[in-house]
């Protein structure tokens, strides 16, 4: 009942953006920001970045809000606009860095130094998802984080599921290299 | 490690902790984007619609003036011509002043020339008036049956039958004021005969 009445609440609320209330669309951002940012964090490794990102996001599904399909989750139309903008910033970053295309890795690693974690593995962790490519931590972000199937994530992504598992595949397989060390630790 | 390990691992990384100053703040700054995008796009949308109109009245103006102008040269052009050429008076008086010799009187874009023949062997004839217009220039004479004129860059002969019927040759065309489709080329031509009043 009460998911009911928070789907209705936001149903209203998108109704109302579209009408052009932006104190209404500043409802939907409270709601939905601690998860788009969290998926902005993981896919660019940088508080700064993810910041950014995410308020890049949130603009392009206002603009877009209209193309909104009513029938599916909210949430999950925002987490898909969030992780193709973060594509095209990867992208974006690329070519910029180019030239330096060598240190890359480097460069992505040294983002996160700014980070405060809260902890040595979670710092391990993301300086491992910041070394895979970004198409393959696109895949483990929605996968392992947002908890989508492979089909659902597929359909984010715009690419087949076969796609997204061998994506998955070679994400883990380079992960257990670079965390193998953590799992000794555990046990 | 298998896939359950590395899960659980990943799922154990806990990301940095955003201020609560930054969560509060993060909405605001949206809305003050939305805001600020809606009055630039307002502007943008306000701006198009003047800027086109803006080169709309200045292709009009510009249209205009440059018709004006053509058409201005062209009556300019036309006036030149009925000033002098068609004025019949000056063509008889010129005639009787050079009996049997004048072959033509011109009038260009470098003025009105009268070509004269050394000796007084051009026939008596109605005087026949001729217009050339090539698209850039246009060139007016008065001339006669039989005579060899240079004029529009070629040499053009006007020939006139009995039966009021002008033939222009030149160079590269044939030209008849009854059957025009004999022109060869972009030359704009038209002829008359302006009869024995001028004589």
């Amino acid at each position: 009942m009460a998911q009911m009445a928070g789907s209705d609440n936001e149903s209203l609320l998108i109704e109302q953006s579209l009408s052009g209330d932006p104190e209404a669309y500043a409802a939907l951002v409270i709601q939905h920001q601690t998860m788009i940012r969290a998926v902005a964090f993981r896919m660019t490794g940088s508080p700064d970045d993810a910041e950014e990102l995410a308020q890049d996001a949130f603009l392009r599904a206002y603009r877009q809000l209209a193309s909104f399909n009513s029938g599916s989750k909210f949430s999950t139309w925002l987490c898909q606009i969030a992780i193709n903008l973060s594509l095209d910033w990867r992208r974006r970053e690329s070519r910029r860095d180019g030239i330096h295309s060598k240190w890359a890795a480097d460069v992505a690693t040294d983002a996160n130094k700014g980070a405060e974690f809260p902890d040595e593995l979670s710092r391990r962790v993301q300086a491992a998802l910041d070394r895979l490519p970004v198409k393959q931590r696109a895949a483990i972000v929605l996968t392992i984080y947002e908890n989508q199937s492979h089909a659902e994530a597929a359909k984010t992504l715009g690419c087949t599921e076969a796609t997204i598992s061998w994506r998955v595949f070679a994400a883990r397989r380079k992960l257990k290299r670079l965390l193998n060390d953590l799992s000794h630790e555990q046990s | 490690m298998n896939n359950p390990e590395l899960e659980s691992i990943l799922k154990r990384a806990r990301q940095p902790e955003i201020p609560e100053e930054s969560l509060a703040m993060f909405p605001r700054r949206i809305v003050a984007r939305l805001k600020s995008d809606d009055t630039s796009t307002r502007v943008t949308r306000n701006l198009v619609p003047r800027i086109a109109w803006a080169f709309g009245l200045v292709a009009c103006v510009v249209i205009a003036f440059g018709i004006g102008r053509w058409h201005g040269r062209m009556e300019t052009e036309k006036t030149l011509a009925t000033d002098s050429l068609a004025n019949l008076k000056l063509i008889s008086e010129t005639l009787a002043m050079f009996p049997n010799r004048v072959r033509a009187i011109v009038q260009d874009e470098h003025g009105l020339k009268l070509v004269l023949s050394d000796t007084d062997d051009v026939p008596a004839s109605s005087p026949l008036y001729v217009r050339i217009c090539d698209g850039k220039h246009c060139s007016s004479l008065v001339t006669f049956s039989g005579q060899e004129i240079q004029v529009a860059g070629q040499k053009i002969t006007v020939l006139a039958g009995a039966d009021g019927k002008i033939i222009l040759t030149g160079d590269k065309f044939v030209w008849s004021n009854t059957e025009r489709h004999l022109a060869g080329s972009r030359l704009k031509i038209e002829a008359k005969n302006l009869g024995p009043a001028t004589m």
